[in-house]
């Protein structure tokens, strides 16, 4: 199920204990420097071998024997507290440090990082003056001390949707990306599940368990949106996963999203507690800064009580080749796709989509068939006299459910940008 | 035909623009060039700060940081404003079962690409990518042909390069050709050549080039033909028959989803790569990777058509039939060819056609 989305999970890879006092090696900007890290321990499988042995960051899978003319794009100017330019030579992507994805286990090379808890609330957040060419291709860089990840995105044609915005998957998609890149940056990233050694001694993997999104505008082709992260606590035994989208330009809100992580047994399937050791690993990275604010999670749609609505179903939805991730599930991304697929369309077509928060329930595969179920209502209080609230059920033909979705919608709002070309200048 | 936004680059900004190389477009005496909104428009220098929309400025000067800014361009039209090159980085999403990128990505991005060469030499950017006189005439750019080549794909994180440029076609098309590197080290990972026609918006017609419109983008093109394909006798330009039915395999009843429609309400072209994959035998697909894929486009879906796909393996100068000693054959040949068809449900009217060669992954072993 949550496959993909699971390696969002955020952990150090190292028995050092994580030291949150500040300033611990803060002579190095947000992005860490390979130099100054203990060594990997090893009581991790052959990929922390393997991760040793590569000292030299590979880019693309090669070992750049010139200074490639991008190898600076991870640095990124530094806050004006620090003083020390970035050394470059150690500042390669190390994503492609790795030679097979499959052997991904736990982090090759641990990282100190500076985790102070802070309290953040939105309104404390003030937007950094703007970044250089840091972040040009889009690989992210860790900012407020390690415990925030951003990256932008550009806009692309194809992400655009029949109504000429960015579609809700290409938002989701930035999400998962950034998750994804937030613990790889970290040099965290586990077996694509994201579990930290502990966990994986125990067999542990994170999955997906709800995600909710508030939307406040659509980029349009060409916009550019920067991508903020960062983990919590979820209970005592769950992950917090927030972000916060915002226009890079403006610096408007486009969306802000939280989702919950729960701990399953690989093997079982059968969900966790927390084990004492995996808290140890991973608490320290948490903070408590939420991008939902109390006030606004009541616009969240959720369960309510079904009088007369119309039902729509759409049936026999099968995954294609495209859909499924590299664990071939199906990409938690594709459900939403499914989901909207039962909304009627004059719903879509007149409406975008303000907030949605959907339950993972089941994975699905490339064998299942799905049908996708829509009850519409349009309640008084939903946002806006024009709202429409909807509830969504996926489910396999055979009956289980998948996922559970709940979204209201306003109606779409013309923007002159979005009619494309011969608007000319616009805003 | 489908229709896209992938086209050839229009004249719409007069030549004078050209003389000088990349810079050219910090000027802001270019004309017509449309901009989206939230977008830096070509006619002002100073807007952008940001390297993500620098494929419409040169960030030289801009930032005061001139090296940087020049290798990080992360797409613009090359010095002799002939090509457009652009790099583009894979993400996570964009990975398929074999955990590297997958045809679609390559498909999208080799459109996302030539969207953007039209744009930066000021076409329209309704998706049509169409030339004054064109949009006069209510004439757009449909595909006709499609044919990729990967040799290597890159990984989540790869750094892939893209160059495309377009010329004439003889009378009555174009071709935009693209180049895939890979950043890192500069190998060629990839290929790729279309070929397009003009159609009347309205009546779907086919028509000529007319030489108005071939001035007015002609002088984007190198002046001299350059080919991604320069080889002769090269498999961008076999014919591609029509399947003997039945075939081995076949996936009916294909329907466009709300996510495969472009900002014009087709169904993307990208999305008939999706439908052929769908009929390839599971052993395959499983085990090998697609190294060549070829598509005529013959018939546009709309959003409401179901489709069938068909697909039987093809054997060089063997029995045209594929079905029967299939599996002996391809043993013999590593490289895997299949010959695609995809159809209208109901009428069986074809939609496109398709080749595709694969190759098999390394460290698979092949199921019989």
């Amino acid at each position: 199920m949550a496959a993909s989305f699971a390696a969002a999970g955020f952990f150090p890879k190292t028995n050092t204990p994580i030291k949150p006092a500040k300033n611990s090696f803060l002579d190095k900007p947000d992005v860490i420097s390979l130099n100054s890290v203990p060594k990997p321990n090893k009581s991790d499988t052959k990929s922390s071998m393997k991760a040793q042995a590569q000292t030299l960051p590979k880019i693309n899978g090669t070992n750049p024997g010139v200074k490639l003319p991008f190898e600076n794009v991870l640095l990124e100017e530094p806050p004006e507290k620090m003083s020390s330019p970035f050394q470059t030579t150690s500042s390669k992507t190390f994503y492609n440090a790795l030679p097979d994805w499959s052997v991904l286990l736990a982090a090759m090379m641990s990282y100190v990082f500076l985790a102070a808890e802070k309290q953040f609330t939105l309104s404390d957040w003030k937007p950094k003056r703007p970044e250089m060419l840091a972040d040009a291709f889009g690989f992210g860089r860790m900012i407020q001390d390690g415990s925030v990840f951003r990256q932008t995105f550009p806009i692309r044609s194809y992400e655009i949707g029949a109504d000429r915005t960015a579609s809700i998957e290409t938002l989701m998609n930035h999400l998962q990306e950034t998750a994804l890149n937030h613990v790889k940056i970290a040099g965290l990233l586990g077996d694509g599940f994201g579990a930290t050694p502990e966990m994986s001694k125990r067999n542990l993997i994170w999955v997906v368990s709800r995600i909710q999104l508030l939307v406040e505008h659509y980029p349009s082709w060409g916009d550019v949106v920067e991508v903020d992260t960062w983990v919590g606590a979820s209970g005592k035994n769950g992950m917090r996963r927030d972000w916060h989208v915002r226009d890079y330009k403006s610096g408007q809100t486009i969306l802000r999203a939280t989702s919950v992580w729960v701990m399953m047994n690989k093997e079982t399937r059968r969900l966790a507690k927390m084990p004492e050791e995996v808290r140890a690993e991973i608490g320290p990275y948490f903070i408590e800064r939420l991008a939902i604010r109390a006030e606004d999670a009541k616009k969240l749609p959720k369960a309510e009580k079904k009088d007369s609505s119309e039902r729509f179903v759409r049936e026999g939805l099968t995954p294609k080749w495209g859909d499924l991730d590299v664990n071939q599930h199906v990409n938690n991304v594709k459900y939403i796709g499914w989901i909207l697929e039962s909304a009627p369309i004059s719903i879509l077509e007149k409406h975008e989509l303000a907030s949605m928060t959907l339950e993972y329930r089941k994975e699905c595969g490339r064998d299942s068939v799905l049908q996708s179920l829509t009850s519409v209502s349009s309640s008084a209080d939903c946002t806006g006299e024009d709202g429409v609230r909807c509830e969504h059920l996926l489910k396999l033909e055979s009956g289980s459910e998948i996922v559970k979705g709940y979204t209201e919608w306003r109606p779409k709002r013309i923007e002159e940008g979005n009619a494309g070309a011969f608007s000319g200048q616009s805003a | 035909m489908l229709r896209s936004h992938v086209a050839v680059p229009s004249g719409a900004a007069a030549s004078p623009q050209f003389r000088r190389p990349s810079n050219a477009w910090r000027g802001p005496t270019v004309v017509t060039c449309t901009a989206r909104s939230g977008r830096a428009s070509v006619s002002s220098c100073s807007v952008t700060k940001e390297m993500e929309v620098a494929h419409l400025t040169d960030s030289e000067g801009a930032r005061g940081e001139p090296t940087l800014g020049e290798r990080l361009r992360l797409g613009s039209l090359l010095e002799d404003g002939l090509s457009y090159k652009e790099s583009f980085v894979i993400r996570c999403y964009e990975v398929g079962v074999n955990k590297t990128a997958t045809v679609e990505t390559i498909a999208n991005l080799l459109q996302e690409v030539g969207c953007n060469h039209a744009q930066s030499v000021g076409f329209s950017t309704d998706g049509f990518a169409t030339t004054t006189t064109m949009r006069k005439l209510h004439l757009i750019w449909v595909t006709n042909r499609m044919h990729i080549e990967i040799y290597k794909y890159p990984a989540w994180g790869d750094v892939v390069e893209i160059e495309t440029w377009c010329q004439s076609e003889g009378r009555i098309g174009t071709r935009r050709d693209w180049i895939i590197k890979d950043l890192s080290n500069g190998e060629v990972i990839g290929r790729a050549t279309s070929k397009w026609v003009m159609m009347h918006q309205d009546t779907r017609k086919l028509q000529r080039v007319s030489d108005e419109v071939r001035d007015e983008y002609l002088v984007f093109c190198p002046r001299t033909p350059r080919f991604s394909f320069p080889e002769e006798d090269n498999a961008s330009l076999k014919k591609i028959p029509k399947l003997d039915e039945p075939t081995e395999n076949s996936r009916l009843g294909l329907v466009p989803r709300r996510a495969d429609l472009d900002m014009n309400q087709h169904v993307n072209n990208v999305t008939y790569i999706g439908w052929v994959l769908e009929s390839m035998p599971q052993d395959i697909i499983g085990t090998h990777e697609l190294e060549t894929i070829t598509l005529e486009y013959r018939r546009e879906c709309q959003h409401d058509d179901s489709v069938d796909s068909l697909t039987s393996a093809e054997f060089e100068g063997a029995s045209e039939n594929g079905s029967s000693n299939g599996v002996a054959l391809s043993m013999q040949n590593p490289q895997h060819q299949f010959l695609h068809l995809l159809r209208l449900s109901g009428t069986g009217l074809e939609i496109n056609r398709g080749r595709t060669v694969w190759r098999k992954l390394k460290g698979k072993k092949e199921k019989l």
